[in-house]
This record gives C-alpha cells, structure tokens and sequence, in this order.
C-alpha cells in the first residue's frame, strides 16, 4: 500500500511538473513564464536597476566606457573603430535583442519557425522576392571588395554573440519567453540582411497594375489618369538647377509589344500608403543665428519597440549622435561635430518584371532571344515550428527569381515572372554610413554616398563651415521613356535595363541660390533632368506645403523648424473642400446634421489639429467621393491601381463632366457633382454611425493613432489611441499606423545643437519604464536634448558601465 | 509543529535555490527537505505548498512594488486575465500546487522507506 501511495503521488506530482513545463497550444510553458525568478516578472525591472559597473567583453585592444543620459541613451567612447561597433552590438543587443533578431528572421522568411504553419505563405513570399539572395551577394561584394568593412560588421556580431552567451534566463526579453523560443547567434550577414530588408520596406513597384489597366482603359485613358508628370511639380532639386554634364543615350527600341494579357496574380505587398518622410537644410542666410539648421523626419510604421535606437558613438577621432538601426553598424541619421545628414525615401522604379517562356515543364532552361538560357534552382527549406519543413524550388534566371509561377499566387499554369531588382546585386550601403558617421564636409559626404545603392534614399546635407546640399542617392537603372512601367518580355533583350546612371549624374545640389534644400518624397527634378525617372507614389502635397513655408520664412531658428515638422496643416483639404462643396450645391440643405457638418467644414481652417473635427469630417467625405469615382475601375477582377488623390481632385475640379465620371452600369450620365454627393451620403451615414457608437469625433479619436508591438497579437505591448494630429499629405504625417518614426533637428554653428525625439523608447522591454517614455513626447511635438556629451560630462547621468 | 518547520525551510530554499536553480530543482529540493523534516502526509502537502507559494506570492509583489512596472498588467491582459493582480495569484496558485505536491510526495517517499515494525504480533 505504502509502495502504491507514493508511486501514485510520485505520478501525479511528475505529471504536474511536466504539464507546467510543456506548451498547450499557442499557451508557452507556464512554470517557466510565471517563475517569478526566472520568467516574465524578471522583465519588470527596468535597466538603470540592473545597472553593473563592469562587463567583461572579450576581443576588446582598449576598455570601453558607455554613459547612459537619463533617457537611457547610451554614449560609447571607445578607442577605434573596431571596438567602437564591437560595443555597439553589445549595447544594442542589451536593449534591443529580440527585436534585431525578430526582424532579420522575417527578412530571411524564417516567421515559421517562430509562430508555425501561419506565416508559411509570408516566408515563401519573402523568400521569393530573394532577399536573403541579395543579403548573400551583398556578402560576396564584402569579402571580394572591403574586408575592412566586413571586418567591422564581425566585431559588431561579435558584440552581439558575448551579450547572448552571458544572457540569463530571468533577462531574456519576454518575447523569447512568450513566443518560447532562444536567440542564435547574431552574424555579419544578418546585418547585411537588415539593410535589404529596409528595401523590401521602401520599395515598390505597380508593374502589373499597370500592365491591367493599359489592358483595360487603353494607353490614352492610362496616360491621363495617370501622368508621370505632375501638372504642379515642385521637385527636390530646384528647377533652375542646370544639368551640367552629358547623359548617356538611352534609345528605345523600334517595335516592342509588351506581354498584353490580363493578370490575375496577386500582387506583391507594397510599401505601405504613408510611408515616406521630410528632410530639409536651410542656409545660414536664412537663419536667425546665421547657422544652418538641418531637420529629418522619416515616416514608417509606428512599431514597438521603435525600429530606431539613439545613441552617440565616440572615438579620439570621431563622435557622431543620432538613430541607429539595432542590427546596423553606425548612425543612420543624425550628425558629428561637422555635419549633419537625413535621410527620406528616393522613390522610384527600382523593381521590374519580365515574363519568362520556360522550354518545357522541367523550367531547366527559358528563351532568350534566339536561345535557350540555363535556369538555376534554389531550393528554399522553411522551416515550421510544430511540423516538417516545407520545401519551396525557387527559379533563378538571370534577371532574378521567378517570383509567381504555377505554384505561387497565380491561378494561371503558364504564367511565371521573374523579379529584376537592385537589391539583387551586390552592393555596400553598410560602408555609406560608416563613412558619413566620420565625414567632415561636402567631399566626405560625396564620397560616402557613393557607395550606396538601395533603398535609393534623398540624403540631405549641412555643415558647420555653412554648405548645404541634397542629393537623389541610389542605383538606378538607365531606361527610355516608359520601359518599367508594364510587365516585359523577357524573352526579348532589347528590353534589358539599359545600363544604370552614373552616380556623378544622380540628381543633386549644393548651395542653392534659394536658401534651403528639402525633400518630401516628390518628383526629384523638373522635366529639364535628361533620364527617365517614373515611380507612381510621388507626393503632392508635404513638398509642395514645405517648399512654400521655407520660401517665405527668414530668421529662422531651431523652435520654427520644430513648429514645421509639427505641422498639421492639409493642402489636400484646401485645394479639395472647395471643389467638393461647390459641386455639393444645395443639396441635402434641408438635413439638419448635414447642415451642422458643412458649417462645421466652412469654419475649419484646414489644420488636422487632434482636437479639430473638420478634418475628420473632410477625410470621410473626400475617400467616400474618391471611393465612389473609381468604384467601378476597381471591380475588375484583375488587380489595379486607383489613380492618385491628386489627379482625382484635379479631373474633378477642372473638368467635372468628363467622361471618366460616368458610370456605364447607371442609367444617363453622371457627372462628378454625382460622386461628391454620393460621397456626402456616405458621410451622412458614417457619422450616424460613429456618433451613435463613440460619440466624439474629434481628429484624434478618429484615427486612434496607434504604435503596434511588432507581434500585432501582443495588443497590450502597443500604445494605443495615442492623441496627436496631422495624417496622410501633410507635414506631420502621422495618421493610425503610420508616421514620423524619427524627428530630429540640428543647429550647425560653433557648437552643435540637436534635439531628437522618436515614438518610443531605448528599451525594447515592455516592462521597462524605458519602453515608451518618449511617446507623450514626441505626440505633443516636443523633443528631447539631443546634444553631444563629452565623456567627463557628468550632468544627467543615469549610470556608468565600463566594457572590457 | 513540523509543518510549520518544513514550511519555513521551504520558503528558504526557494529564496536561495530558485534564482540559480529551475522550478523543478526546487520541486526535488522540497520532496528532500519533506522526507528529511517527516511531517503527515498533509502537513507535507501544506508546508511544502505554502511554502512555495507563499515565497512566489511574495516575490511578484516585491517585484511589483519595488519596480512599479507595467508589465503584469499588460501581460494579464496579453492572456485574457484582466490585470496583473489576478497573474499574481495565479502564480501564487502555481507555486502552491508545485511546493505541495512535491511536499506531500517527500512524505510518501520516506512512508515507503520506513520498515514494518517486525516485533508485533500480527495474528
């Protein structure tokens, strides 16, 4: 009896502890996580109370001394280069560990291995578009061109790998513990990934969009819904800017028929609409101080924990502040002792498609001109947390991967397309920021730049000797007018990329007579450029809103540049609202509520403050029109594109009874009177809605800003319904998910003045009361002390740690 | 009287074994420290729960007043349970069940090893 009751209790008690240690599901082991040594509740300690004094890191030549200012930004001083980034990886993973490897496994297709069979189409996607390809040759190009970088990137992983091998299980970020599962070592080529991976974030294409609606409405109807060339265009580079060197002829060949089918492929996932950013330097001749002032605010996905971390990097040589990218050597955006450098995204038609005749099914070789060229196959083992692997054959030809084929997102057996893409060859943008984080002047920064490729990014320049500049900066492919636009014939070598354009005749200017040099994502030049340059997200509004403000403002100071990034002033509402309340006419006046919210719109004075309710009221009105106009353009089966906001207000202000308005499936011929107030019904109905249900429709509890934690499921990791102003076209572009993700601003005189703020915090740890302390900052416009330190400063110390 | 012993050297052994040691180290540790202190089957049961629990229930707390984190809120609502007040005594409950049985299974354990008294009259 005895023998069976402890056996008996000796079961139940074993069963116990197993259960406990065993996920159930998609629940992680609970022992573990509830552990309040070892699992979740160790994450609420946030780090100035896990302070240490001295770290060992091996491989360091000299100790290395990391100051943190109250915010927790850390200040590295470090005798050289190498163990300079040496600590930065080791910083960085400190604060950011599961994020940076959170973002390289997405960017490597690797989502399966963490959360199962769900993410399988998502790594296959990813995959396809090669990627982790390009990551590869942008590793080659390292190895066969600047050891002396690669090197760099090896003591940053090295950094990282020390801090995951001294890692203790109570510090491990929570998501480890929620998701179970453990880091792996970190790698150079994972820091090369992440720069591919902010590509795949900024770059799109609407090559088979536009490849349908040729199909559908015709070149002639494509062309004037959507003109390359804005009527209004207030490029980058100012238009009087003279081209002062030669082109490169590029000849368009005689008799090319482009593949004229209708495509029903889904297509890739593209940057996300909002996505783009601000950056401008105005001269010391237009400043109060006589210095140049620089400001930068890049606009992204407002994620959790931010996808920027701010530190300051020092050497006897060398001490440069700003964002970096946890992942990245060096500062991305931000400033030393001489300059100070922004960056906003260059968009352009970077990624084209080629359709691909395959010999046979074996997809061994596919037509070339008058031959058949070999197929290379890559097989693409993803890995499925809970299942076996899911093996995915992937066909390279020499334009890049067949991305939709008979076995990916396409209905179709024969249809198979390659992706030509310039993340696909080898490049170092990683050596671009290594330089500039040490560039003195014009030259420097010339020099840096060269070597970048991808993302093509608009890099805005000041210095402390007085020059300011901008320049278009990427790898962009030489084409004739038109050739990228549709999907091509891949069969057919006449419709190659015709070389690219050198990086001496890539669009930029130093010191322009204007006073100021900006950038908002718009047309880079006016038409006097001699390249063809086509994307079809080109902003409207943020640039030419800015380019005005900075031509009338004199005397400029730092709180004026802070006032501008902040400012929530809507073009679009101001071109727009009297074009739809003119076409509106009388009618619904006989409506109370309709009365209520056009006097509401009449005494709006068009800024998306967080408190103003016209701005609510307008973007409902406006997308429900523009919803209504294009209705029936977008009931094709086959995916296309809606001609931009601009161009619709334009047709409906200057020819409103065009034939485009008309809706074939309605009896007689409608007008675009006929879709605004279409549009103001829907309004009438939406508001009847959100007032019943919520009530106040205040800017800001409307669009419930929200920055997402990285895993969307993790909702409580989020902040939510953050109150702030502006949205989509306007300065401070901050709408429900997207946003300024970095504002910074610095004063170039004797002593450099920064200010910085981003919609976050240093800690990537949710339970850490750095995890999101700078967001009530940042959403009411305000910024936090971005100064230089110098390493003896001992003001606003949080603590001290000594790496060696 | 034992129990309230072996409930103290519990609490003891979590506080100094746990943080280098995994929850089931602590578990064997209990059922050792229950065989040894030989309380009834329930004051094993007892001690070795309340023990453990306690110290949990103790720890969560202090962790909770000393950082002023918002993380037991948020993980609360992360897995449906409302606020960080319920995960505190749901750990506590955890901790309990895990000291318990491991108390209780010391006792029957050294039950088992304990001889039949030989020189009885059995009939």
């Amino acid at each position: 009896m005895k023998y069976f009751s402890f056996f008996f209790v000796l079961a139940i008690t074993a069963a116990l502890a197993v259960a406990v240690s065993i996920p159930l599901g998609e629940i992680p082991p609970i022992a573990p996580l509830l552990d309040p040594n070892h699992g979740f509740w160790q994450n609420s300690i946030s780090e100035d109370q896990l302070a240490i004094e001295e770290i060992d890191l091996e491989n360091l030549s000299a100790p290395v001394e990391v100051v943190y200012d109250q915010n927790l930004i850390p200040h590295i001083f470090a005798q050289n280069e190498a163990d300079l980034y040496r600590a930065q990886g080791y910083v960085t993973a400190q604060h950011r560990l599961w994020q940076m490897e959170f973002q390289t496994m997405a960017a490597a297709g690797r989502i399966s291995e963490i959360v199962g069979p769900i993410a399988i189409e998502l790594d296959r996607m990813t995959r396809r578009k090669g990627l982790a390809y390009g990551a590869e040759l942008g590793m080659k190009y390292l190895q066969e061109n600047d050891p002396e970088t690669l090197a760099l990137i090896e003591a940053y992983a090295d950094g990282v790998n020390q801090y995951i091998s001294q890692l203790e299980e109570a510090q491990l970020p929570v998501e480890y513990k929620i998701l179970n599962y453990r880091p792996e070592p970190w790698s150079a080529f994972k820091s090369v990934l992440l720069l591919k991976y902010m590509s795949d974030m900024l770059v799109g294409d609407r090559d088979l969009e536009f490849t349908n609606l040729r199909k559908i409405l015709g070149q002639a109807k494509l062309d004037k819904l959507y003109p390359d060339f804005p009527t209004e265009n207030d490029p980058i580079i100012e238009a009087e800017r003279i081209w002062d060197f030669t082109a490169i002829p590029v000849a368009k060949p005689d008799s090319i028929s482009y593949p004229d089918d209708l495509i029903i492929a889904e297509p890739l996932p593209q940057p996300e609409e909002g996505t783009g950013s601000n950056n401008w330097a105005v001269a010391g001749k237009k400043t109060k101080n006589g210095n140049p002032i620089l400001a930068n605010d890049p606009h992204l996905s407002l994620n959790l924990p931010s996808l920027w971390y701010a530190m300051q990097l020092s050497t006897p040589d060398l001490t440069v502040k700003g964002a970096t990218l946890p992942g990245a050597l060096g500062v991305i955006s931000g400033f030393n002792d001489d300059i100070a450098w922004g960056v906003t995204n260059a968009t352009r038609d970077t990624r084209d498609w080629y359709k691909i005749t395959f010999q046979d099914d074996s997809r061994k070789s596919y037509k070339y001109g008058a031959e058949w060229r070999q197929a290379n196959f890559r097989i693409e083992e993803i890995k499925v947390k809970g299942q076996d692997p899911f093996m995915d054959t992937v066909v390279y030809t020499h334009y890049g991967p067949v991305v939709y084929d008979r076995t990916f997102k396409s209905e179709r057996q024969d249809l198979n397309f390659a992706l030509k893409w310039t993340v696909h060859e080898g490049a170092n943008e990683q050596k671009t920021f290594l330089l500039m984080n040490k560039a003195r002047n014009h030259n420097d920064y010339n020099a840096a730049l060269d070597h970048y490729a991808a993302p093509a990014q608009n890099f805005v320049f000041a210095s402390a000797s007085g020059d300011i500049a901008m320049r278009v900066q990427g790898k962009f492919p030489l084409k004739w007018p038109g050739q990228g636009k549709f999907l091509m014939d891949g069969a057919d070598p006449r419709l190659e990329w015709q070389g690219y354009i050198p990086n001496s005749q890539n669009a930029s200017t130093l010191n322009p007579e204007r006073g100021f040099v900006s950038s908002a994502n718009q047309y880079p030049t006016d038409a006097s450029y001699p390249y063809y340059v086509f994307d079809n997200s080109f902003e409207q509004y943020r640039n030419r809103r800015l380019n005005r403000k900075l031509r009338e403002m004199e005397q400029i100071t730092v709180e004026d540049m802070m006032a501008l990034q902040f400012d929530d002033y809507n073009l679009q509402a101001s071109e727009a609202l009297p074009v739809l309340t003119t076409l509106l006419g009388t009618y619904k006046s006989d409506s109370p509520e309709a009365e209520r919210y056009l006097q509401e719109l009449k005494s709006w004075d068009f800024f998306a403050d967080p408190n103003q309710k016209g701005q609510t009221l307008y973007s409902i009105w406006s997308a429900e029109t523009m919803e209504s106009v294009w209705r029936e353009l977008l009931d094709s089966k086959a995916p296309i594109l809606r001609p931009s906001s601009y161009r619709t207000i334009e047709l409906m202000a200057t020819a409103p009874s065009d034939s485009i308005f008309d809706v074939a499936s309605f009896e007689g011929v409608e007008t675009a009177e006929c879709h605004v107030r279409a549009g103001f019904d829907s309004l009438l109905v939406k508001m009847a809605e959100w007032e019943a249900e919520e009530g106040d429709y205040a800017w800001a509890n409307f669009k419930k800003t929200t920055i997402q934690h990285l895993v969307p499921n993790f909702k409580s990791f989020s902040a939510t319904n953050v109150y702030t102003g502006g949205g989509s076209g306007i300065l401070n572009a901050t709408g429900s998910r997207h946003g300024a993700s970095w504002r910074m601003i610095v004063e170039l005189g004797s002593e450099i003045k920064a200010f910085g703020v981003y919609p976050g915090g240093q800690s990537g740890n949710p339970g850490s009361r750095f995890y999101e302390n700078f967001v009530p900052i940042w959403a009411a416009g305000e910024y936090l002390d971005f100064d230089l330190r110098a390493q003896q400063n001992a003001e606003n110390v949080l603590f001290k740690t000594t790496l060696k | 009287m034992r129990f309230i012993f072996l409930t103290i050297l519990t609490a003891i052994l979590v506080v100094f074994l746990n943080p280098v040691a995994p929850f089931w180290m602590v578990m064997i540790g209990i059922a050792f420290l229950a065989a040894l202190i030989y309380p009834n089957g329930f004051g094993g049961f007892l001690g070795g729960g309340l023990g453990m629990g306690l110290t949990w229930l103790g720890l969560c707390i202090y962790l909770g007043i000393t950082t002023g984190s918002s993380l037991p809120d948020r993980m609360g609502e992360l897995m449906g349970l409302g606020s960080g007040v319920t995960l505190i005594a749901i750990t506590g409950v955890v901790g309990f069940l895990l000291g318990a049985f491991s108390g209780w299974t010391g006792v029957s354990f050294r039950n088992m090893l304990l001889k039949n008294p030989e020189d009885v009259y059995q009939g």
